[in-house]
């Protein structure tokens, strides 16, 4: 054993799937390492003495072997060790300090491209991103197919290394937002960026928004729409899908997949989500200051049912609205928790049980409920899941100045929410422009 | 774009508020003359002002004050904050005050005032551009309720009480014909502060301007032609008063004034934030070495106890009045001095040249 | 560009809102379960000048609504609802009543303080209606609360357009009475009403108001007239001639005004557009139309003469005029003008169609 073999060995012998294992490659001895659980070592072995045997067959010198196998090394351990970790096979010769890095065949870690699981989509492409960031690029390669596309790649991280990829078209891209978005990068590319907290770290969000400045999205289609409007995506290997930058107040609105409808019929749903959003966040301040504050601007019929159905109801409309909202909230947070086959039972238990027994129990009044129901499924039109999330956060903001102002807090609070939305950008790309060329003619 | 649905806005968060009652009050008859009066002399004046802006480009009228001389700079600039402070005061208190009479008549007024002058002086923290998106976004929230709400307050009219048409100039001189002028002079001033910003096209503000006169017009003609002349008199707001007489059975609210009113007070929170960046530009200028931020919110502190000094509307109405000397000074003198300055700029720049 | 940095600020607008959501106990937010939300208040004088209010209050009990009388007496009308408020487990809440009920007695002193108030406080809409109690209001009120078919809103939807209306019935809103008080050419006419035998209500006719006092009562056939020119759409009402009966289902008018030496003459043309429901013995189309047209002429003059006897021009007559008479002389458009007007109006009539049968 030489002194190459014992430093590795010593690095990294006590993982259970570290694998040595000795071989001959064109009459030399070599010892092969690298992790089992990486490593496809059965088929790796096969494709490598097959080319050894070609590249023999033609009576080449053996260096021509080496050079084509992989990248030819000399003494670098440290290199060798993460090499190995990167999940690449080592050739070592025996007793010299040479060594050939290698691209061996991979264990079959990654799932293949599966249809989406949390985006929906209507008659429309059905591919989605998957957790490898090469599948992903690939994916978008093929859509773009373009000699425009750019691509650079960084990895990022102190310890584990993790790939990001920023892709854009040249010509379409604000260069600026990519030279500030790979300034970023490499400035804190000691960073770790596993998740969406960390990127935005890195990429200097402030930490406090309220708003995902990513537009995430699983659909390769969406991506490269977005991607030909000249916004920028950035995939980080292991993350299942594309964060589209900059994210716009727009897109809670249209998705890609519209324009596969005729352009009423998208027109309309893209109206039905305006509604949408307007409704998540204004019925339940609506609610609560109409309820408490403002009863005269009811017509006096719907006021005498909304008292007769509040009658007996034991706390002020601000304590039931919020009562009933974080029940709502709860049972959401559940049914993603639950395996898929529970999830309709809690739904079920949540909705329909508790909901009417409340209301028989008058605990809240039955008005309420169907509020609730209305805005929670209006919640749902919203393009993106993260900016529904966001959207149901403000709503609470709406709730409670409603309760304290009544119609006026409500109004308060959506010229609150527009302004802050207003104030949103970045790298100078206002949140609200309806694409990134700046041009502000908003629709929505 | 921007700038002018900026102007559109904060101009009718002014209009119908107390620009009728004061008209109605200053002739009993031909209201189209006091208010095309009055409209005829925006006109004049935005339209000098910006001849003056125009003079010099890129620059916002503080530092076109500066750069001309100290003197000039404290005899217009110094007169704009005082200005700009008194609006932002009288706004508040008054605006607070009518919220209490028209619907929150349990609501403390320092809670409104609270509300108010916290939500401005945010979005006012938030800079410029956060203003003028934010007019965006509520113009498309808002505007649709309110030319909804206009044009159903027709809904009463009885247009026999146009006549008599015939009017005369008597109004003139009256307390309250001057005091309307706060609706045409409130809000034309922000365009010299943009400049570095936004850029805007003259002839854009010029039809947003025109766009704004059914608006007057009709802001005193509704209650007119709703109430006749003698009983609008006797209304402290008679817009609102007209408004509220309006009937819509098919809505399933009983009150349209409501959203009517409260949309204009969106755009009022929106005016006094414009007003308080504008108030902090010219405080930063001459204080670089503090926050704006900072000044902000001292600002914004500052007003707010001032408030609590105005113990009733007779006070505010007292200050109204005061505060409309400074209004006509800063109507005349800023546009003329603009248009002067820049024209000796240029005959200057032109001598040089030679 | 300066967008100023807030990052150090979030925390403090965080604390900000939650100071401003401890105080919101301060003032009194009231849930509507906790208000009393009267429909109608009734307004009557007693003596030493106290009004006497009384409300009628929707209730739900159990699944359906039911109706409670309340009244108490009051230097002010404010100050009675506040004893009633006092006296009550809800507070009341004035801002949904829909209809103002004001004793004749009342109505006949002079009512413009009380729409004043109204029309001040905002509490109360200016859109409420104003009706006048033919009837002592004690008499009134406890004969409603015995009555059994006496349901929510009931009498709200009597009034209401898209529910009990019919032509009628004058449709005068307060801000219109109010108006009245104040124009110089306008007055308003209110209807009269009593408890009925069989229905609940019954219009006995309607109050004709000047300068907020009720000076004339004019008869439900002459309120229609009023309506029809006053352009309330008159449509379905059934005029019975002697020798037919039918629908009125349009109306359309126009007006020629004259002015000379202080003499205004009136030529009103009104189309009226009718459909024939029942005839009687021999009948013809164009009978029907002279009868109908006489009719019609004939009642609307003895109304006008009796309206300007009594100086209150609630046809709006007046509002014709404007263009002629100056200002400063419309002033006097009641006393002196209107009393002099000529009037010369002709009733043109449609026969729109017959139904499914011929006349000859």
């Amino acid at each position: 054993m030489d002194r190459f073999i014992n430093e590795i060995k010593a690095e990294l012998g006590n993982n259970g799937d570290f694998h040595l294992q000795r071989d001959y490659l064109a009459d030399a001895a070599v010892m092969l390492l690298g992790f089992n659980t990486l490593i496809d070592f059965i088929k790796t072995r096969t494709v490598l003495h097959k080319h050894a045997e070609s590249i023999l067959l033609q009576n080449q010198p053996s260096e021509d072997l080496w050079g084509a196998i992989g990248e030819l090394m000399e003494g670098d351990v440290l290199k060798a060790i993460s090499s190995i970790y990167e999940g690449k096979l080592i050739i070592h010769f025996e007793n010299t300090s040479r060594f050939i890095i290698m691209e061996p065949v991979p264990a079959m870690l990654d799932r293949s491209i599966d249809s989406p699981t949390n985006e929906n989509v209507i008659q429309g492409a059905l591919d989605s991103f998957t957790e490898g960031i090469d599948i992903n690029i690939g994916i978008v390669r093929k859509l773009v197919n373009s000699d425009e596309i750019r691509i650079d790649s960084f990895s990022a991280g102190r310890s584990r290394k993790n790939k990001l990829s920023l892709l854009y078209i040249d010509g379409q891209a604000d260069i600026e937002l990519v030279n500030s978005i790979r300034n970023h990068i490499e400035k804190n590319i000691q960073m770790e960026a596993y998740n969406l907290q960390g990127l935005a770290k890195m990429l200097g969000f402030p930490s406090w928004n309220a708003i995902s400045k990513f537009n995430t999205t699983e659909l390769p289609h969406h991506a490269v729409q977005n991607l030909r409007k000249g916004k920028v995506i950035l995939f980080v290997d292991r993350l299942p899908f594309a964060l589209i930058l900059p994210s716009l107040f727009w897109d809670m609105f249209a998705a890609e997949n519209d324009r596969n409808f005729p352009l009423p019929i998208m027109l309309a749903i893209r109206l039905i989500r305006i509604i949408g959003i307007l409704i998540t966040l204004i019925t339940p301040g609506l609610y609560v200051a109409l309820v408490s504050v403002n009863p005269e601007v009811l017509q006096i019929q719907l006021a005498l049912s909304v008292a007769q159905s509040r009658e007996g109801v034991p706390y002020p409309a601000l304590a039931e609205i919020i009562f009933m909202l974080l029940i709502l909230e709860l049972i959401l947070e559940a049914s993603v928790r639950l395996p898929k086959s529970i999830g309709p039972t809690i739904t079920m238990v949540g909705g329909i049980i508790l909901g009417q027994a409340a209301v028989e129990a008058k605990l809240v009044s039955n008005l309420l409920i169907i509020i609730l129901a209305a805005t929670t499924i209006a919640n749902s039109t919203i393009v993106g899941f993260q900016n529904s999330v966001s959207i149901r956060l403000f709503k609470y903001a709406i709730v409670i100045l409603g309760a304290i102002f009544g119609i006026l807090g409500l109004v308060a609070g959506l010229v609150f929410l527009s302004a802050y939305l207003a104030s949103l950008n970045t790298y100078g790309k206002s949140y609200l422009y309806l694409n990134v060329k700046g041009n502000e003619n908003n629709g929505g | 774009m921007h700038v002018m649905l900026m102007y559109v806005i904060s101009h009718l968060g002014l209009i119908f508020f107390m620009y009728p009652g004061n008209v109605i009050s200053s002739t009993e008859q031909g209201h189209w003359l006091p208010v095309l009066l009055g409209v005829v002399i925006h006109f004049i004046f935005i339209n000098i002002y910006m001849k003056g802006l125009s003079y010099f480009p890129k620059k916002d009228i503080i530092r076109i004050y500066a750069g001309i001389g100290k003197g000039t700079a404290i005899l217009f600039i110094a007169p704009v904050f005082l200005y700009f402070s008194m609006i932002l005061l009288i706004t508040l208190r008054a605006y607070a005050e009518i919220i209490t009479i028209v619907f929150l008549s349990k609501t403390p007024l320092w809670a409104i005032m609270l509300l108010l002058i916290s939500i401005s002086t945010y979005i006012a923290a938030k800079g410029v551009e956060t203003i003028f998106r934010t007019g965006l976004l509520l113009s498309l929230l808002f505007l649709p309720i309110i030319i909804f709400i206009f044009f159903t307050s027709f809904q009463n009219v009885d247009w026999r009480y146009v006549v008599p048409l015939d009017a005369d100039l008597g109004f003139i001189i009256k307390r309250t014909y001057l005091e309307s002028f706060f609706a045409f002079s409130g809000g034309f001033l922000f365009l010299g502060f943009v400049q570095p910003y936004f850029s805007y096209d003259r002839k854009y503000i010029l039809w947003a301007a025109a766009f704004l006169i059914p608006f007057f017009l009709f802001s005193v003609y509704i209650p007119v032609l709703t109430f006749g002349q003698a009983t609008s008199a006797t209304t402290f707001l008679p817009y609102v008063v007209a408004v509220d007489a309006i009937n819509i059975n098919w809505l399933m609210f009983d009150r349209v004034t409501m959203f009517f009113l409260l949309s204009l007070i969106s755009f009022i929170m929106l005016y006094l934030a414009l007003v308080s960046w504008k108030a902090i530009r010219i405080l930063s200028h001459y204080l670089p070495s503090i926050k704006p931020v900072k000044l902000l919110l001292a600002l914004a502190a500052a007003v707010y106890i001032a408030c609590f000094f105005i113990p009733d509307w007779k006070d505010v109405e007292k200050l109204f009045w005061w505060n409309t000397f400074l209004r006509f000074y800063i109507l005349i003198a800023i546009p003329f001095s603009l248009f002067f300055f820049g024209r000796c700029m240029k005959r200057k720049g032109i001598d040089e040249s030679i | 560009m300066n967008p100023y940095n807030l990052k150090s600020k979030a925390p403090i607008t965080v604390c900000l809102l939650l100071t401003v959501m401890i105080l919101t106990g301060c003032w009194d937010i009231r849930d509507i379960n906790h208000r009393t939300l009267p429909v109608v208040l009734g307004i009557s004088t007693i003596e030493d000048d106290q009004y006497k209010v009384f409300l009628k209050i929707p209730e739900p009990v159990e699944g359906s609504m039911e109706v409670k009388i309340v009244s108490a007496t009051g230097e002010t009308i404010s100050h009675a609802v506040d004893v009633i408020s006092r006296n009550m487990e809800t507070s009341v809440d004035l801002l949904h009543v829909k209809v103002i009920m004001i004793e004749r007695k009342t109505a006949e002193e002079g009512m413009k303080d009380i729409i004043a108030g109204f029309m001040r406080s905002r509490e109360v809409s200016s859109k409420a209606l104003v009706t006048i109690c033919d009837q002592n209001m004690d008499e009134f009120f406890s004969k409603l609360s015995e009555s059994k078919n006496l349901k929510g809103t009931n009498m709200f939807d009597y009034f209401e357009k898209n529910a009990g209306w019919n032509p009628e019935i004058a449709l005068t809103r307060i801000w219109e009475v109010y108006r009245s008080i104040h124009s110089y050419t306008r007055d308003v006419a209110i209807p009269l009403i009593v408890t009925g035998d069989t229905t609940t209500y019954e219009q006995v006719g309607s109050a004709v108001i000047k300068n907020g006092k009720m000076v004339e009562q004019i008869s439900n056939d002459e309120t229609l007239l009023f309506n029809a020119f006053n352009d309330e759409s008159t449509h379905g009402q059934i005029e019975v001639l002697n020798h037919a009966s039918v629908m009125i289902i349009g109306n359309s008018m126009n007006h020629h005004t004259d002015l000379t030496d202080k003499q205004p003459v009136l030529q009103s043309r009104i189309n009226l557009k009718v459909v024939v429901l029942e005839t009687r013995g021999k009948t013809s189309s164009d009978m029907i139309k002279k009868e109908l047209s006489h009719l019609l002429s004939s009642r609307f003059s003895s109304m006008l003469a009796n309206l300007q006897e009594s100086e209150a021009d609630i046809l709006g007559l007046g509002q014709l005029y404007r263009t002629k008479i100056d200002r400063n002389e419309l002033k006097n458009w009641r006393s002196v003008y209107y009393p002099n007007l000529k009037s010369d109006i002709q009733f043109q009539i449609d026969i729109q169609n017959e139904g499914y049968l011929r006349t000859t």
